[in-house]
């Protein structure tokens, strides 16, 4: 069964539908959360919010739209509302404290060894997901649509209900964080 | 444009080239460059391995019972929201089949009781408060009797759970 047609189905009340959609989005709505709340017990509860806010709202869906995009949304809606909960200030757009133009010259000059071999091992791509994780919730969650999920620019504004100039922006500023921190980890271990 | 100035402006793009985010002109201007720059194509390489590294992530999967206790959950609430509908069909229909009967049955109640009353000397407007206590006590009964119904369903659908 295809996802518009599960997703009609599922407007008629059917529940096989319902199990071809969460068997199909299961592991993408669960790890997306995960980068969000990154703790496990607080993403099992947002998944099962997510399916049931699925259910409720699936007759409002708008065929027409993307439905991962929808599907992102409110499971996206369900998780910055339990953040501004617990954290309100884990949502802030974060300062910029290197300036761009010092990065930039600063790259041109440098010959320090990249990443490169920290993430050539498994162990060493951990190292990745848990520098990952000291990054702002607005930085991973661009960086998760785009590299897990794949989304393209225009759908993961769709999803964040923000300008592409936005995404853009933070995907830059989320991949440049990114960076910095491995590098500065990786000196650390040297 | 200098050198230093086209490297510069070329690296600040290159997240965003790893990231796929650049429109085609740009993409193929910084694939002409890092053809022929060797320092630019290895600060390319650089943020390759950090995209590839984030494509390759070990995915986080939600256990078999979560899954599980997912299901049922919003099944239940699919089943509660078409009980509720068909519910409330009911009820609406019912309550238009009451508002017919209550009006059609004022002019049956005098018919009936007209001769019963006149004997009584119970005047018209009495008659009318007989009529609207018995209309309003039928009400009454037959609302709480729906009420406790529905208290009780749900009760067993929590006891079923």
């Amino acid at each position: 069964m295809g996802i518009d047609a599960a997703v009609l189905q599922l407007r008629r009340g059917d529940l096989a539908a319902l199990s071809t959609l969460i068997a199909r989005y299961q592991n993408r709505v669960y790890r997306y959360l995960m980068r969000l709340v990154r703790q496990p017990a607080e993403a099992e509860d947002l998944f099962q919010q997510t399916w049931l806010r699925v259910a409720e709202k699936i007759r409002s869906y708008d065929p027409e739209r993307n439905f991962d995009a929808w599907l992102f949304t409110l499971a996206r809606n369900l998780a910055f509302d339990h953040l501004r909960r617990i954290q309100p200030s884990s949502l802030d757009e974060p300062v910029d404290d290197n300036a761009p133009e010092e990065t930039r010259l600063s790259r041109l000059a440098t010959s320090d060894p990249g990443p490169r071999d920290q993430l050539l091992a498994g162990e060493r791509a951990r190292h990745l997901a848990a520098a990952l994780e000291t990054l702002p919730v607005i930085y991973r969650e661009v960086l998760s649509l785009r590299f897990e999920e794949e989304m393209k620019i225009e759908e993961i504004a769709d999803v964040l209900g923000t300008p592409l100039s936005t995404v853009k922006s933070r995907l830059r500023r989320g991949l440049e964080q990114l960076r910095r921190t491995i590098e500065a980890s990786y000196g650390k271990a040297k | 444009m200098n050198g230093i100035d086209e490297h510069a402006q070329i690296r600040e793009q290159l997240p965003l080239f790893v990231a796929g985010a650049l429109d085609p002109q740009t993409e193929a201007q910084i694939t002409r460059h890092v053809a022929s720059c060797p320092t630019c194509a290895a600060e390319l390489e650089r943020w390759q391995l950090i995209s590839g590294g984030l494509r390759r992530l070990p995915t986080p999967q939600p256990s078999p019972s979560l899954v599980a206790r997912t299901h049922t959950a919003v099944a239940e609430q699919i089943a509660e929201r078409a009980e509720q509908r068909q519910n409330r069909t009911v009820l609406i229909l019912l309550v238009c089949f009451s508002w017919i009967v209550t009006i059609a049955g004022w002019p049956l109640f005098r018919f009936i009781t007209g001769g019963v009353l006149s004997l009584l000397d119970i005047r018209f407007h009495q008659a009318w408060l007989v009529f609207a206590s018995v209309s309003g006590l039928t009400w009454l009964a037959g609302g709480s009797a729906a009420v406790l119904l529905s208290a009780r369903r749900q009760q067993e659908r929590r006891f079923a759970l």
